[in-house]
């Protein structure tokens, strides 16, 4: 479980989140929603332990982490999981390496026995006939494939964490992604969090829902409380994307 | 108009950052060392340099042999120029110029390359893989610039004096002997520490300056220009610094023998 406490983070007098309260159980997605520069990103870094608030905690599964120092922040986050919004790839890396990283970095597993993770993983996202390539041979939606194969790369991913997974993917590779993220969810038992403000792919992955506007929490719940909410800013947000 | 209480505190912020990822480094280098990484880092970073600091030297012992056979000759101390080019060479000129010449490659490399992983969020990936940039970046590239360097400076201090020995015979009429034996007496422990100790200094200052501006480089491509601009410029200012620190160092250890 994910809990996020009065969590307030500003740079300099500009409040990014103001007292924010979010709880995401166990193996639930929550998708965060908002404008762009509303604050979503930021939700992911203090989750990351990147960003440091400047009140309120970040606890996982009990751990606070915002008071973890920087060695104890590195092994936490050998069981999370994260995908960036372009990928982020190694691109001195060839994709098999990309997906092995972590296991060179964190086992003493032999080549072979890395070169077999590897080879699931990537079976599991079916891009295993790309093994050899590098990251700018391939395509917007096979970079996110690899990115959430380098994700699962753990052995026990406790915690995966999307940023605008879909964002400039067309809207079949879209839903591939999702789907994609559904099966992860599924078969890993993960607790997620999804940045995003397309609606679609919101509907399509989250069981929680969140609104984020002015640094604040406006509105949480399921896909129903949502949509019977009477906020007009939400009200409006639904209303662009049908 | 700038505030000078926020330019101080900015300076004193950027040495403690610069500080501190350095001590990091350091750290991770007894703690962690990474064997592959550092020999790949090595091979990248030395062999990869040997043309360009080759070239350099040789030219600079070409141009060093001669302005001094023209300067000695009134004198009739040409017999003097194999002494005269070895000690300027193993000195001063030999890691000074291979430093600048590895800064511009070097330096430049380091922080496009990691500026670049900044800016497309590789860095952060890491990061959150558990993986400390300064552990898997940075220390490997700052072992490797202090071997490295003051290897390249001593076959490059070779290449010079060598290119010297062709002034000297062809233009200035000197006979090589002569000008070997000359060469043999600058061989002395003060030139020959000055010509090990500066080039590890150098390779220290080029490379952790290239991956601090690299690693905080935000701001995408522009961004990345800016910070490989300004830590070549801050790497070759500092190298010619640390040259005049050591230079006088070394001379109030061991007087004004050569």
């Amino acid at each position: 479980m994910i809990r996020l406490e009065n969590l307030t983070v500003a740079y300099g007098p500009r409040v990014i989140l103001d007292g924010i309260n979010l709880e995401i159980p166990t193996g639930k997605t929550m998708v965060i929603l908002g404008e762009s520069g509303s604050g979503k990103t930021t939700i992911l870094k203090c989750v990351l332990g990147t960003l440091h608030p400047v009140s309120g905690r970040v606890l996982a599964n009990g751990q606070d982490i915002s008071t973890l120092k920087e060695d104890d922040l590195l092994r936490f986050r050998q069981r999370m999981g994260m995908v960036f919004q372009e990928g982020a790839l190694f691109d001195s890396l060839t994709v098999g390496e990309n997906v092995a990283f972590w296991l060179w970095e964190h086992t003493w597993l032999s080549d072979e026995e890395v070169e077999a993770r590897v080879r699931t993983l990537l079976r599991f996202v079916g891009l295993e006939s790309s093994i050899d390539a590098k990251p700018s041979d391939l395509s917007g939606g096979m970079r996110r494939r690899v990115a959430i194969a380098r994700a699962m790369a753990a052995e026990d991913p406790a915690f995966m964490l999307y940023d605008e997974p879909t964002t400039g993917l067309d809207p079949f590779t879209s839903k591939s992604i999702c789907d994609l993220m559904r099966r992860v969810q599924r078969e890993f038992t993960t607790t997620n969090i999804v940045v995003t403000h397309d609606l679609t792919d919101a509907y399509r992955v989250g069981d929680l829902f969140t609104f984020i506007k002015d640094a604040k929490v406006i509105a949480t719940g399921s896909r129903r409380d949502i949509e019977h909410s009477d906020d007009p800013f939400i009200k409006t947000f639904l209303s662009l994307d049908s | 108009m700038i505030d000078p209480f926020e330019f101080v505190l900015g300076i004193l912020g950027t040495i403690q950052s610069f500080t501190l990822m350095v001590a990091r480094a350091f750290r991770y280098l007894v703690v962690h060392f990474r064997f592959r990484e550092s020999l790949l880092e090595m091979d990248r970073l030395g062999v990869g340099s040997i043309p360009i600091v080759f070239l350099a030297n040789l030219f600079a012992g070409l141009d060093m042999a001669l302005q001094f056979s023209v300067v000695m000759a009134p004198y009739g101390a040409t017999n003097l120029l194999g002494k005269v080019v070895a000690t300027s060479v193993i000195r001063d000129m030999g890691p000074v110029l291979a430093s600048l010449v590895m800064s511009a490659r070097v330096t430049a490399g380091i922080t496009s390359e990691l500026g670049m992983m900044s800016t497309t969020q590789q860095i952060e990936a890491l990061l959150v893989m558990g993986v400390d940039p300064v552990d898997r970046l940075v220390a490997p590239k700052i072992l490797a610039g202090m071997v490295m360097l003051p290897v390249l400076s001593v076959v490059g201090d070779f290449l010079g004096v060598l290119a010297g020995l062709a002034v000297a015979m062809f233009g200035a009429h000197v006979a090589a002997p002569l000008y070997w034996s000359g060469v043999r007496t600058a061989l002395t422990p003060p030139n020959l520490v000055n010509g090990i100790v500066k080039p590890f200094v150098f390779g220290f200052i080029l490379v952790s300056i290239g991956c601090f501006y690299g690693l905080r480089t935000t701001g995408g491509a522009q961004g990345v220009g800016r910070a490989t601009t300004k830590a070549v410029v801050y790497a070759a200012i500092w190298i010619l610094i640390a040259n005049f620190l050591i230079s006088k160092l070394l001379i109030d250890v061991w007087g004004w023998s050569l």
